[in-house]
């Protein structure tokens, strides 16, 4: 690949924030006119305790390179103890991506609140930098466009059965 | 090696079942009795719900009684008659479904008598239902199983059952074998897998946890996993099933045992029940559990993962 190539991959990134501290971190960010990387793609939810792991799954399907999930730091969930159950929820979930086989690089946990644009602006460009360098993310694309149910049917006993017919 | 493992109690569990199923639908402690009793082929056996005394000879326990009874006590089977106390019969693993769904208050533990088994280990398969049970011949969670008498039943059979001898695992040792893999390795093995699947769904019917009366991955507005049995929506309906099981999963390894394309969900289970062992230290038992690992928190949990 020449390096021209290279450079033109923009990796896509979603980012699934809190409304409560992420979002108006990120909104903070933006107000503050700090410069961060155009890729990434914001969805906000009410808490990430509302951020179902399928969620994750779908974005991957849909395109994305690399996901962020990012809420409220703990103890300041607008609705009690939704990041806390959050955290438990994703702790397991990326052991089963790595399970079967998922790059977990591709995948950033944060806490940012309402004050830290700052730190939003270097979760968004490291995350953005990162996915980059790693190249597209291909597995599940790949696994979309495979139309056909894949198992075995050009094998030997069915193109038999077939052939006899 | 092929060790014989020692079935020699199991009529002796039958006979006394039987007595006790007579006594309880007798004595109107129970308006009907969930277990086994034999099928059509020659040693298989089936589910059957009996109401009347003299039926209670129809049940048995042997090697072959594989079924998980207590998903007819959920509310996804809702053709069961769930009037009055329900007798049903229960192994060790049954026994820990049972008690995750009072943890998870869909049944009341007053409403139930339950028959324990000191199970000393099942077919893997009815494929033939008349085997000798050996070490080949037994079902892979039997191999690794540490909850065989089941605690807490009202009633169970004073039999001996000498346990198991010492089995190769088959779960820890299959685990282990795909985390040595690398990544990509693992993706293909699963790929692999999950593109076998039909979508036939009989891993959630069977399932006693998978109780909701609507799948997420029945809804069509927002369709969040693909219904089509192709490899992407299959990937995504096993990772949502692991996913909703985590730490809810007893390990009673229906969905494999009925799973028609051998796909090995239960290993996902097992992984997941193993990494909130080791994180949360929770996992399926005798005892009731107020509240799951994913559905609990202490403020201290490892985050090293979050920035």
């Amino acid at each position: 690949m020449n390096p021209e190539n290279k450079n033109r991959f923009e990796p896509k990134i979603i980012a699934f924030v809190c409304t409560w501290c992420t979002y108006a971190g990120a909104d903070l960010a933006g107000t503050s006119r700090m410069q961060y990387p155009a890729n990434v793609r914001v969805i906000k939810f009410p808490c990430t305790g509302r951020i179902d792991p399928v969620f994750i799954i779908k974005a991957f399907q849909q395109g994305a390179d690399g996901i962020l999930i990012s809420g409220c730091h703990p103890g300041d969930c607008h609705y009690i103890a939704g990041n806390y159950h959050a955290r438990r929820r994703f702790a397991a979930f990326r052991k089963l991506l790595e399970f079967i086989g998922v790059d977990l690089n591709r995948i950033q946990f944060s806490w940012v609140s309402a004050a830290e644009g700052g730190k939003w602006v270097d979760v968004v460009t490291d995350l953005t930098e990162r996915v980059r360098n790693m190249g597209p993310m291909v597995e599940f694309k790949e696994l979309a466009l495979e139309e056909q149910w894949s198992g075995g049917l050009d094998s030997p006993d069915l193109q038999q059965v077939y052939e006899a017919i | 090696m092929t060790q014989t493992i020692n079935t020699s109690g199991y009529s002796a569990i039958t006979d006394s079942i039987r007595n006790e199923a007579r006594r309880i639908l007798g004595d109107g402690t129970v308006s009907a009795v969930i277990g086994y009793t034999s099928s059509r082929r020659e040693g298989s056996t089936q589910p059957t719900v009996i109401t009347k005394s003299e039926d209670a000879d129809k049940l048995l326990f042997t090697a072959a009684c594989l079924n998980n009874l207590v998903v007819y006590l959920t509310k996804a089977k809702k053709d069961v008659p769930h009037e009055g106390r329900i007798g049903i019969i229960v192994k060790g693993c049954d026994l820990k479904a049972l008690v995750g769904l009072l943890g998870e208050s869909q049944l009341k533990r007053e409403n139930l008598y339950l028959i324990g088994i000191p199970c000393n280990g099942v077919l893997g398969s009815l494929f033939n239902p008349s085997a000798e049970l050996n070490s080949e011949t037994i079902a892979p969670k039997c191999r690794e199983c540490t909850d065989r008498i089941p605690a807490g039943c009202d009633f169970m059979p004073d039999v001996e059952t000498v346990g198991l001898p010492e089995l190769n695992p088959f779960y820890s040792s299959e685990i282990a074998r795909l985390e040595a893999l690398t990544p990509v390795e693992r993706w293909e093995y699963w790929k692999e897998q999950f593109s076998k699947c039909i979508k036939c769904y009989a891993c959630r019917q069977v399932c006693p946890f998978c109780f909701c009366e609507q799948c997420l991955c029945d809804r069509n507005r927002p369709q969040m996993v693909e219904q089509t049995p192709r490899p992407s929506g299959n990937l995504a309906w096993h990772l949502v099933r692991a996913m909703h099981l985590a730490g809810r999963c007893a390990g009673c390894a229906e969905c494999e045992r009925v799973c028609p394309m051998d796909i090995p969900l239960n290993l996902l289970n097992r992984k997941m029940a193993k990494e909130l062992k080791e994180m949360y230290n929770s996992e399926a038992g005798f005892e009731v559990r107020e509240k799951g690992p994913l559905t609990s928190f202490d403020e201290h949990d490892d985050q090293s993962f979050i920035r």
